[in-house]
């Protein structure tokens, strides 16, 4: 197996497997982990008390029995899974959970977790771009912090969020050159591969994940460069997953050159900006959000922005994953479809995202369909 | 020369046979789709007519949900682009067609050459499709070919939920109770569907000459609906229901000539 292989299959590994990454990681430090739901949340407090944040972004395939009693049909099944595997018991080896309320089911869910781990809940502001948001933001994390150590029985210092920042703007940074190397290579990253990649971060402490993606991209970029035959496209929206859809991309021939998805690149789009301050660091790093149908922006400037990447990477289309149900994201696609046609025509399809979902037929058509039109 | 386009759908299997001139010379229609019967017996219906089997076919292209489960198929192509390519045959003028078959409905647009430009599909759910005026039919104890025939007759569209199959027939079945006329529930039941295609289709940008094909386009009933609906006119395509096995034969006659 080359280095690559052997690495991609480690974080792979990683990726599928949560739970082992977890208990791994208590018998190296002995310390436990703290859960973060999507989508954005202050990781960087959880890292500094040297607990393992752990990415909560639901179960593919995870059949909904228990959870429909606490949630409507129409949540989206990110949260049907994550209520349902709450109400199983799965989280609850958690020393908490950290939850954040960008959108309607996520603003009640603090309030009916049924795990048993405690629950820290905290609200971005809505008005971004004042400095009043700064100020409110930097109460929201004072009281993440407070709650984390009151549960934990730790202290956590400035320094040691200072530090933890520098951990992640390391890791955000090698991030999106992995992103760009991967789309240099479409042969050898496949979709799935770099979705492997990319989502491993979430079960891993990030200085480890930093090494690894580094020794990964040393590796690639000593690879040749080959001409690539299939189609290249930017992937917007919440998730791609599972990953049969992401098989039936490469099945196609379709590389990921790009992405604006919140569970990858808006993770690590920016860097938490520079200061002493770490709570207003991190208060000033949601400014910094763009692009995102959970970050309010009057200029709705996500449609330009994904066109930028098109442009930037030359992919030859969109491909909008559309999470069932998140109404954030479908009051974006009208606008997105306009700043499409704007934008030179920038051919789009749009497909539709269920991690329960068992049949992929129908994305199967649209994907061929769409495909046979790029010619 | 022969070459065979075979479309195997959710609900029927439809199979179209061209010669060298690209002259329908045989078709068929079983109403029972992939997974059955339908495509052995289509296709047997169809070589039957010329005496022919399909060993004598130069090309075969697939096409429709079961696409893949047909081995003997040279190729496999996508019903989005067979039916651009069967519809953009028969009338080139069309340059939107709004397709409803059993479980899909979809909106594509064409450009001028007959190239399929962008396409909109239903997402996961039965409400605006064939399967959804067959559960309508049965709970109203008529065949789904009396659907037009009752249509036709109705004094008043009365509303039925598109969001919802499920819930659209307990509609039903409150409007019955309440001794709504059937005519009236099933004009209401075609508008439901009317309003989901009609929602993909907006999203084209609706340029004329708009043509309507798959089986629902046979029902009348939901063709006055969707004109009522875009306030424009609506074509039918000429037996609409094999519009998607003829762009399968037309492929396969593309794939011939290339070689």
């Amino acid at each position: 197996m080359s280095k690559i292989d052997t690495i991609i299959s480690q974080l792979d590994a990683i990726s599928k497997n949560p739970r082992k990454a977890m208990e791994d990681f208590k018998a190296k430090t002995g310390k436990g982990a703290v859960g973060v739901l999507p989508i954005y949340a202050p990781e960087e407090i959880v890292y500094a008390t040297g607990y393992l944040p752990m990415g909560i972004w639901g179960a593919t395939k995870k059949q909904i029995l228990k959870a429909t009693s606490n949630l409507p049909a129409f949540a989206c099944s990110i949260m049907q899974s994550i209520m349902e595997l709450e109400i199983n018991g799965t989280y609850d080896d958690l020393a908490a959970v950290v939850i954040s309320s960008p959108c309607d089911t996520l603003k009640c869910f603090g309030q009916k977790w049924k795990g048993k781990s405690p629950v820290i809940q905290f609200a971005h502001s809505q008005n971004r771009d004042m400095e009043a948001s700064n100020i409110y933001m930097v109460g929201e994390y004072a009281h993440v912090r407070e709650e984390l150590e009151k549960v934990l029985g730790v202290t956590i210092t400035d320094d040691a969020i200072n530090a933890a920042i520098e951990v992640y703007n390391e890791n955000r940074a090698i991030m999106r050159m992995f992103s760009d190397v991967a789309a240099m290579y479409p042969q050898i990253i496949t979709p799935k591969k770099r979705h492997a990649v990319i989502k491993a971060r979430f079960f891993m402490d990030k200085a480890e994940h930093t090494k690894l993606v580094r020794e990964l991209i040393t590796e690639l970029l000593q690879q040749p460069v080959v001409p690539f035959k299939g189609k290249k496209v930017v992937l917007t929206g919440i998730q791609a997953e599972p990953d049969e859809l992401l098989d039936i991309f490469e099945e196609f021939g379709i590389a990921v050159v790009a992405d604006d998805l919140a569970q990858e690149s808006r993770q690590f789009r920016t860097d938490v900006p520079a200061g002493s301050d770490p709570l207003y660091r991190l208060a000033k790093q949601w400014q910094n959000v763009t692009a995102c149908a959970l970050a309010i922006d009057r200029d709705k400037p996500r449609g330009k922005f994904i066109a930028d990447l098109v442009k930037e990477h030359g992919a030859d289309a969109v491909i909008v994953c559309m999470m069932k149900f998140c109404d954030p994201e479908e009051y974006d696609y009208p606008i997105l479809l306009e700043d499409f046609e704007k934008a030179n025509n920038i051919k789009n399809l749009k497909i539709e995202i269920d991690q329960q979902s068992e049949s992929l037929e129908q994305v199967r058509t649209r994907v061929q369909s769409f495909v046979e039109m790029l010619g | 020369m022969h070459v065979l386009g075979l479309d195997v759908g959710s609900a029927s299997s439809k199979v179209v046979i061209l010669d060298e001139n690209k002259n329908i010379v045989s078709s068929s229609v079983f109403q029972v789709g992939t997974g059955s019967s339908g495509p052995a017996r289509a296709l047997d219906e169809a070589l039957g007519k010329l005496s022919l089997s399909l060993d004598d076919m130069e090309k075969i292209v697939a096409t429709g949900y079961g696409r893949y489960a047909f081995e003997r198929a040279d190729k496999q192509i996508s019903e989005i682009s067979c039916h651009a390519k069967g519809i953009f045959h028969l009338i080139p003028t069309a340059r939107t067609i709004i397709d409803i078959g059993g479980q899909d409905a979809k909106a594509i647009r064409l450009d001028g050459s007959g190239m399929v430009s962008q396409f909109f599909m239903n997402d996961k759910c039965a409400a605006g499709t064939g399967r959804f005026l067959e559960v309508m039919a049965r709970v109203l104890e008529i065949s789904i070919d009396e659907l037009e025939e009752y249509d036709s007759k109705a004094t008043e569209v009365v509303n039925v939920s598109s969001t919802c199959t499920v819930f659209a027939e307990s509609e039903v079945i409150s409007h019955l109770s309440n001794n709504v006329p059937k005519e009236n529930i099933i004009a209401g039941i075609h508008a439901s569907v009317a309003s989901k295609a009609c929602g993909l289709a907006y999203r084209t940008g609706l340029e004329d000459d708009i043509v309507m094909s798959g089986g629902v386009a046979q029902n009348a009933g939901v063709v006055r609906a969707i004109s009522r609906e875009l306030r424009r006119p609506v074509i039918v395509a000429p037996n609409p229901q094999i519009a998607g096995a003829l762009g399968a034969a037309l492929f396969a006659y593309d794939e011939a000539k290339k070689h």
